[in-house]
């Protein structure tokens, strides 16, 4: 049939005549004839799902208008009682599971489902609203989704795959169960959705709205400036993104120009916001003394006074400490151990943590040359992370600078040849997780190593009683090569604590690197033996049914706890006076906490089997040894989270006195206040504890809670009063 | 310090010692033709065991001093201070033949005498306090802290009962930090909450305020259990709540107060017996010298 | 609204971390106390050292006789030249007192502090413990001859030997024949009919104006002028006198010689006697020359020649005559009654023992019979009532003394220095006191 072909039809008595192969509806508009639709939209293929748009056209049912195309005689009636009933009874039924008013409508008030009942002067529906409710998913960054506004006009599906081209929505169920789904009905945050926002631009009612994200606006400093729309939509991993859905969140990000020598960002401070680098140069470095604190002066001379001094690894080497030489920072690359700087250039993304995960700042970032960064908040970095041009980019940038680095800080990689990373550089993958989602499940079958790029990942076993968290992991660290090497199910869960990335060695890869490289193979077993047995200990560590109040206060967390039993106290304080003359005046020790039994369980390091602490710290410098006591490493920043995170207080920062160079006057020094986290050592270097030994009464105790109670827990019985 | 199975041996020892210095004393005193006397070879053997108890005892607060130079477990200084420091009496009296003697000796007598009886007397306190405390103070807390802490509870209080009444104007009204924040939600100010802003602005506060409010009839639990019975009966239910905190807060104040009157007594002793024993030391080695003299 | 719930994290962050570096009134209150009263110590010390007072180092009160000596420690405590030490040694003691040496060949001679412990408030320094004796006497070693004296006196009661005077074997060394018994009988014939005599009608202590009942009125003795002093500074009155023939012995037992003169011979050696006898005869006969005729009494004595029924005899011859048969009844029964008269050949006058009364029994005790006048001689001396033999030693034995000086607080003293002096006396010598009164008043 040509194109040019002419058909007449009557459209509401009117003769009109149109090109062949034109719908009805679109023969009406072009004779301004409007037909209300709802499933309707210009721009994408008609599917005729809504059936608002039906027409008389004289056959046996009311056709949809939208779909149907002309034919030659036809005689259309739009708006007759018959259709307009139907339509009518059609926006009721629809109405009545609508949960309004919706998002959309509270929003922006323009809800299309509404805007039509309104026009129908349907207030209330005489139909009852279904049973069950699929409910809202709240898992995306930037986008809300109310599955019960949904009217399954599949406005969504047909914006994601034909205009976006993303393929991340579709329909899934029959029937009444019949739904729109991401993926395999994953939540929308966890789904492949680049947040794109067509879907939401795209849907008629409140189903898909954009998400009010706290702080949604940068505050303005005078040398920040909003950034146009057009000038986003011109940035590359800006590409694709609708630019209703940008304009919408155009004021979470902004402009921001440095001069020479400005402090962008400064570790251990709180933020909330990514930077991006348009221009210019920027030098990363940690400003913090990379040294440990270590308590001096008694060990060698009898009478010398005690003092809590900062020390370098290489004057100090800790038990289990790091040897490794690179420190991980929230940025592309990680600075070296001895000489904790880099530079960072146009198209470099950094404060991701900081930014997603409301970390404190990993490093200082001090602008060189004049530098323009653009400051962005959340939800305009999850777009741009989802983006798959930025994605692409981002990776190059990875896979180039920094994989390499974080495969050779892995001690077990350090043999690996430049030959043998240059050819997995382009193998590997990229893969993010969202907060609580699940990265590899105890007992599934193991196809990937993975290697934490971002965030923490908590390590977990499922037990008869629940759940026990093994370890937790941070940039750098790496987890899944038990169950490769030794060619068995997983072994534990993975879990992302916030927002993870990973980078994914596949099966073969891994093979290969084993077979080629076979140190590396023995390392890894060792290791992973390693790992194992301290998983088995502390398996056997739990052993009978744990008291209440012993739970209630977390004393079965606790390997070690400083027990001060109140019958022989006289409160005289000699322990939290040796503590502090033990650590150059800043006691680890406060004889304060809750009581179990006659004991004060006082607040001092536990060693927590689960330790809380460890969780968040943008440089990665609280962990564990062996001997699961904690570590500090030499480049803490002295932010303060892990003593925020610490559920008893038993974290304290202690404050040092350090020279810095004054930027910009080489030779000139100034004196600072540096801060570094500090908790209960055990007094490692001594035989005992000092509190312990220096209590004249014996009434202070560092035990191991399970062995000590080991008589009471078994009774089942307490004294002690529920609080 | 407790005396238990950790003193076995300190304390056959201390008696050992002890019954044969008695012995070697009787000996001595009968068969000297002047009678026991400190200037005597063994009197001076006495003397001179006596002061070496008495010398370690003092350096207990030495050691104390420096409690990480590993000098020996505190502990063990503690035990050696109990026995040796009780040791010393009646070496010291076997010294001077159970004689008063001069001016000084007389007042070194009367010295040790007091110390070691003090220091009995704090021992048997630190038996017996302890335990008392732990069962009647639940609520503790590190006692140079109190008033700080008592600050906080009555900041605590302040805002639970200005979130009722309204702002009340305090004076005193300062910060305080550490307070444990309660979710303050303001609710309307009705006549029905004015029982409750009036018994807090007149009795409670002060009494919270007051460290010698000791007739504040809130200071005895009986009384105050009655008082806010009392209350509840005046107040609807709904302020119920607050009133038991209120009522929470008045027990952790008695508590704390308590706590400080106990702390007095477990450390009140050391007034007497560490100047004393000082003085001891110092006068001791006078005698030592003049008497060596002579 | 509920208070917030309790953890350990929100009971911790109440405390300020630096709370124990900070005052507390308890604790400076205990420091302040640690430094003030060591420092009124000091002061104390110090008050006394700047007043060059060193009393409170005394280590006692003094005795009672050094009490006034009190502030003047170097009046004992004399500090060598240049060096520190000060003890009181029996240098310092010898400034006042003599000590003479108790015995030559004593093992060792022990300090005057070694028994006189001063400082111990003790009124008298004399009495010292019996340690003191018997740290040698208990095992009694001399450096010469082997001693005579027992060597295993431990104390008084049930270890001390009988008196010497007492043991068996030993007798009355006096020659003067008397009977206790006869003398303290009952209807004793007296000079003017019965009498019952008591001891102290001999025996009494030396004090001057004493008259005894038999004794000669005008005897007289006691060359001592003792004023009045009190008695228990009085040594005269320690000692029983010695008993005389002139105050005890001459009112009853005259020594008449001849009808003719009422008088008695003097109570002197033979040859005074004699040569009394002879002048008063020489002084009679010329005075009554009647007497010359002497008519023979008996003249059928056996183995006697008859003497003519009359004779004239001279002078001469009447008074050698009548010296003759004084003597004889002298020598024969007078003088003989009491004392041991030898007679040698050829020797005209016998020679008469040495009386040999014991003044002193006790060589090596002191004995005081004013103390113990509240008892009845005969407590004491229960042998002497009925002792018939002047061998008889009529001292108390050591039981009679026993029985009161048992020690305690209840009886009399038992401790050696109540009888014994260690200081052999004889031999004191006389110190020089060199005090002068400010010096000894004034204080070191």
């Amino acid at each position: 049939m040509s194109a040019s072909q002419l058909v007449e039809l009557t459209i509401d008595g009117r003769k009109v005549s149109v090109p062949a192969g034109t719908t009805i509806f679109d023969a009406a508009r072009m004779n301004a004839i409007e037909i209300p639709t709802l499933c309707h939209q210009q721009n994408e293929k008609p599917v005729g799902v809504c059936r608002v748009c039906v027409v008389d056209v004289g056959a046996r049912v009311y056709s949809a208008s939208c779909i149907r195309p002309v034919e030659p005689g036809m005689v259309v009636k739009t708006a007759d009682d018959g259709v307009k009933r139907a339509r009518h009874t059609l926006i009721e039924l629809l109405m009545s599971d609508h949960p309004s008013p919706c998002a959309r409508e509270r929003q922006s008030g323009d809800c299309e489902l509404e805007a039509l009942a309104k026009q129908e002067q349907i207030t209330t529906a005489r139909y009852a609203p279904r049973a069950s409710r699929r409910g809202p998913d709240n898992s995306s960054m930037s986008i809300a989704v109310d599955f019960d506004a949904c009217i399954l006009c599949d406005r969504c599906i047909r914006g994601c795959s034909e205009i976006r081209e993303n393929f991340v929505l579709g329909r899934m169920g029959k029937g009444a169960s019949t739904g729109i789904a991401f993926d395999n009905n994953e939540p929308m945050g966890e789904s492949s959705c680049v947040s794109c926002g067509e879907c939401m631009v795209s849907c008629p009612t409140g189903a898909l709205t954009n998400k009010v994200v706290t702080q949604t606006a940068i505050a303005r400093t005078p040398d920040s400036e909003p950034v146009a729309l057009e000038e986003l939509q011109e940035l590359p991993f800006f590409e694709g993104v609708s630019g209703t859905f940008l304009s919408l969140n155009r004021n979470a990000v902004v402009r921001r120009h440095f001069k020479p020598g400005e402090v962008i960002c400064r570790e251990g401070e709180y933020g909330s916001t990514a930077f991006y680098i348009l221009e210019g140069q920027a030098k990363v470095s940690i400003s913090s003394p990379i040294a440990h604190v270590k308590t001096k002066g008694a060990i060698r001379k009898f009478m010398g006074k005690l003092s809590s001094k900062l020390t370098q690894r290489q004057n100090d080497q800790r038990e289990e400490e790091t040897a490794q030489h690179w420190i991980h920072i929230d940025a592309p690359m990680d600075l070296n151990y001895d000489n904790p700087v880099a530079k960072l250039g146009p198209g470099d993304l950094f404060g991701e943590m900081t930014c997603m995960s409301l970390y404190p700042r990993s490093a200082t970032v001090r602008a060189e040359t004049a530098c323009t960064a653009l400051e962005m908040l959340r939800n305009v970095l999850d777009i741009m992370q989802r983006n798959k041009t930025f994605r692409a980019r981002l990776d190059q940038a990875y896979r180039q600078r920094a994989l390499d680095s974080h495969l050779r800080s892995v001690p077990v990689f350090a043999e690996l040849t430049d030959e043998f990373i240059g050819g997995l550089r382009e193998r590997v993958e990229l893969l993010r997780f969202a907060p609580g989602q699940v990265i590899c499940r105890q007992g599934e079958a193991a196809d990937s190593f993975y290697l934490v790029r971002i965030g923490f990942v908590k390590v977990s076993q499922t037990h008869a009683g629940g759940e026990m968290v093994l370890a937790y992991l941070s940039r750098g660290e790496y987890f899944g090569e038990t169950a490769l090497l030794e060619d068995t199910v997983r072994s534990a869960t993975c879990t992302a604590l916030d927002h993870v990335e990973v980078v994914r060695i596949s099966a073969e890869d891994f093979a290969s690197m084993t077979k080629q490289f076979p140190g590396v193979r023995q390392k890894l077993q060792q290791v992973g033996q390693e790992r194992v047995q301290m998983n088995h200990e502390t398996l056997v560590m739990i052993n009978s049914t744990p008291l209440d109040s012993f739970l209630k206060q977390g004393l079965m967390e606790a390997q070690s706890l400083l027990l001060l039993d109140l019958n022989a106290c006289t409160r005289c304080d000699a322990c939290v006076t040796a503590c502090a003359d033990a650590h150059d005046g800043v006691t680890r020790l406060v004889r304060e906490g809750l009581r179990f039994e006659h004991y004060l369980v006082a607040t001092s390091c536990r060693q927590c089997l689960d330790p809380l602490c460890m969780v968040g710290c943008p440089v990665g410098s609280i962990r564990r040894r062996n001997s699961l006591e904690v570590i500090i490493e030499d480049w803490c920043i002295g932010c303060g989270l892990c003593a925020e995170n610490c559920p008893y207080g038993n974290i304290n920062m202690h404050p040092f006195n350090v020279f810095t160079d004054v930027p910009g006057m080489p030779g000139q020094k100034k004196a600072m206040v540096k801060q570094k986290a500090t908790s209960c050592d055990l007094c490692s270097d001594f035989a005992e504890p000092s509190c312990v030994y220096a209590c004249p009464h014996d009434a202070a105790h560092r035990v191991n809670p399970r062995t000590f109670f080991a008589n009471l827990l078994k009774q089942g019985t307490s004294t002690t009063p529920e609080s | 310090m407790r005396l238990d199975r950790t003193h076995r041996t300190w304390l056959i020892a201390s008696l050992i010692i002890f019954g044969v210095s008695a012995v070697i004393y009787v000996v001595y005193a009968e068969s000297s033709p002047a009678g026991p006397s400190g200037g005597s070879a063994i009197g001076l053997a006495f003397g001179i065991a006596g002061s070496l108890c008495m010398i370690f005892a003092g350096l207990l607060a030495a050691r104390k001093k420096v409690p990480v130079w590993r000098l020996g477990r505190a502990q063990a200084w503690m035990r050696g201070h109990l026995w040796l420091g009780l040791l010393s009496l009646p070496l010291i009296l076997f010294h001077g033949g159970f004689r008063f003697g001069g001016p000084l000796t007389s007042v070194l007598m009367v010295l040790l005498i007091v110390v070691v009886v003090s220091g009995l007397f704090g021992a048997a306190l630190q038996h017996y306090m302890p335990p008392v405390m732990t069962t009647r103070i639940p609520m503790e807390t590190i006692f140079e802290q109190i008033d700080r802490v008592r600050a906080q509870l009555l900041a605590e209080a302040d805002e639970m009962v200005e979130a009722v009444c309204g702002p009340l104007n305090f004076q005193n009204a300062t910060p305080v930090p550490g307070v444990r924040s309660s979710v303050a939600t303001a609710t309307v100010v009705t006549t029905d909450t004015i029982p409750l802003c009036n018994f807090y602005s007149r009795e409670m506060r002060p009494f919270l305020q007051h460290e010698r409010a000791q007739n504040a009839a809130l200071s005895i639990k009986a009384k105050a259990a009655g008082i806010f019975e009392g209350l509840r009966t005046l107040l609807p239910a709904e302020l119920h709540g607050t009133v038991k905190n209120l009522e929470d807060i008045c027990e952790e104040e008695r508590q704390l107060r308590r706590q400080m009157r106990y702390h007095h007594w477990l450390h009140g002793w050391l007034m007497l017996h560490v100047p004393l024993s000082l003085a001891l030391l110092l006068l001791g080695c006078a005698h030592a010298i003049m008497a060596l003299r002579y | 609204m509920a208070r917030a719930k309790l953890t350990t994290k929100n009971l911790a962050q109440r405390i300020d971390l630096e709370y124990f570096k900070h005052p507390h009134p308890l604790r400076r209150l205990r420091f302040i106390l640690s430094v003030a009263i060591p420092v009124i110590a000091l002061l104390w010390l110090g008050w006394h050292a700047l007043a060059r007072n060193d009393r409170i180092y005394s280590g006692g009160r003094m005795s009672a006789s050094h009490a006034v000596l009190t502030a003047r420690c170097s009046a004992c405590h004399v500090a060598q030249v240049g060096a520190f030490s000060a003890r009181a040694s029996d240098q310092g003691c010898g400034t006042c007192h003599d000590a003479p040496l108790h015995h030559a060949n004593q093992i060792f001679t022990p300090t005057c502090a070694a028994c006189h412990a001063e400082h111990r408030g003790h009124p008298r320094l004399a009495v010292t413990a019996d340690v003191s004796c018997t740290q040698c006497h208990a095992d009694l070693h001399t450096t010469g001859a082997a001693t005579r004296f027992t060597t295993d006196i431990t104390r008084f009661i049930g270890g001390h030997p009988e008196f010497a005077a007492l043991r068996p074997g030993s007798v009355d060394p006096g020659t003067i024949k008397l009977n206790h018994a006869i003398h303290l009988k009952r209807n004793l014939r007296g000079p003017n009919g019965p009498v019952q005599m008591n001891c102290d009608d001999c025996h009494r202590t030396a004090k001057p104006e004493s008259r005894f009942r038999f004794g000669s009125g005008d005897a007289h003795d006691a060359p001592v002028n003792l004023q009045a002093i009190p008695p228990s500074m009085d040594p005269s009155r320690a000692y029983m006198a010695p008993v005389t023939y002139a105050r005890h012995c001459a009112a009853c037992h005259g020594l008449q010689f001849d009808p003719r003169f009422q008088e008695g011979v003097p109570h002197d050696t033979p040859d005074v006697i004699h040569a009394f006898l002879l002048q008063k005869f020489q002084q009679y006969i010329p005075n009554h020359p009647a007497e010359l005729r002497v008519t023979a009494p008996n003249r059928n004595l056996p183995h006697q020649p008859i003497p003519p029924a009359v004779r004239v005899l001279t002078e001469q011859q009447w008074v050698a005559l009548r010296v003759a048969e004084s003597e004889e009844l002298l020598w024969r029964k007078t003088c003989a009654q009491c004392h041991a008269l030898k007679f040698v050949a050829n020797a005209p006058l016998p020679a008469v023992a040495k009386s040999n009364i014991t003044q002193r029994w006790f060589q090596h005790a002191v004995f005081n019979h004013d103390t113990h006048k509240l008892l009845k001689c005969v407590e004491c001396h229960s042998g002497a009532p009925t002792s018939q033999e002047t061998a008889d030693v009529l001292l108390p034995g050591i039981q009679t003394c026993e029985k009161c000086h048992r020690g305690g607080r209840e009886a009399a003293e038992s401790r050696c220095f109540e009888c014994h002096t260690y200081h052999d006396w004889k031999h004191e010598k006389s110190v020089k006191g060199t005090f002068t009164l400010s010096a000894s008043l004034r204080s070191n």
